[in-house]
């Protein structure tokens, strides 16, 4: 399985690429909205999963949540906001846009694959 | 002025402990120690910070010295401390006021919006329009670390 991670922040994404690949997935990185719809259009086949900040320059997440959402080819994506964006009225505004869950930063890497286990994103065993 | 939602060191304190136990201290051995006499006198040269905007205003500051940076980074990244460069150091600072700001934010009244994390190092930056109205100070093994909150000054928010 392949995760897309959208994150300003290298360490972020660092994070993150050390969390998913606990369970088994292999990940490429975007430092912003337009960089990650850039590499979603030049790959083959689209990542099963997104981790998305909220807050980065160029397209911020909830913008490139509305962005995939219009595209019938990335409907399989799951969409997690990864944010410290934890206004109810916010978590409405992302879940509204398209997104499929809601990870509050900061968080340890047992409540991100809770997370996913959740989603279904995580194999059997595969934490453990 | 607008009361800054009764914004209190304990809050700053339960956000910076969740930073810690998440990135920074998961095994719960290496804590922030709280200093509460001499602030003024802790020296630090790394700031970074967010601006806050909306119903509020003002910043929110992540300072601390170049050796609490190099471990912040090499906690954060996995990597060994002599190996953290000065990019490193920039990016998980900067992530370290994002995250911070963020938390604060949800303390605040609706309608508040985070800016871009912002990293200088020398002088600290200085808010000629605001005023720290929160702040914690504390030691990570053994440097210094304080986070502070600034309110512009007359802020009434953009809805007052």
């Amino acid at each position: 399985m392949q995760a897309i991670l959208i994150d300003d922040s290298r360490a972020m994404r660092l994070i993150l690429r050390r969390i998913v690949g606990q369970i088994g997935f292999d990940a490429v990185e975007a430092e912003d909205g337009q960089a990650a719809m850039d590499l979603l259009n030049s790959m083959d086949k689209a990542p099963e999963l997104a981790l998305i900040d909220w807050n980065m320059p160029n397209m911020n997440g909830l913008e490139f949540v509305t962005a995939v959402r219009k595209e019938p080819k990335y409907r399989e994506m799951t969409l997690v906001m990864v944010t410290t964006e934890s206004e109810q009225s916010q978590i409405v505004r992302a879940l509204a846009a398209g997104a499929h869950e809601y990870v509050i930063k900061p968080f340890t890497a047992g409540a991100m694959i809770e997370k996913l286990a959740l989603l279904g994103l995580v194999p059997q065993g595969a934490s453990s | 002025m607008s009361d800054v939602a009764a914004l209190r060191v304990e809050d700053l304190q339960e956000i910076v402990e969740q930073v810690w136990s998440s990135y920074l201290d998961p095994e719960g051995i290496e804590p922030l120690i709280p200093v509460y006499d001499d602030i003024d006198a802790m020296k630090t040269d790394m700031h970074a910070s967010v601006s806050i905007t909306g119903t509020w205003h003002g910043h929110v500051v992540v300072a601390c010295n170049e050796p609490a940076a190099k471990n912040c980074s090499a906690a954060f990244l996995a990597m060994e401390v002599e190996e953290v460069g000065e990019a490193d150091m920039m990016d998980v600072l900067g992530e370290l006021a994002n995250i911070v700001g963020g938390n604060v934010k949800s303390m605040l009244p609706p309608g508040c919006f985070v800016s871009l994390p912002t990293v200088v190092t020398g002088e600290a930056p200085h808010y000629p329009s605001a005023e720290p109205v929160c702040q914690l100070a504390g030691h990570w093994m053994g440097d210094p670390f304080v986070i502070t909150m600034w309110q512009s000054r007359g802020d009434g928010g953009d809805a007052a």
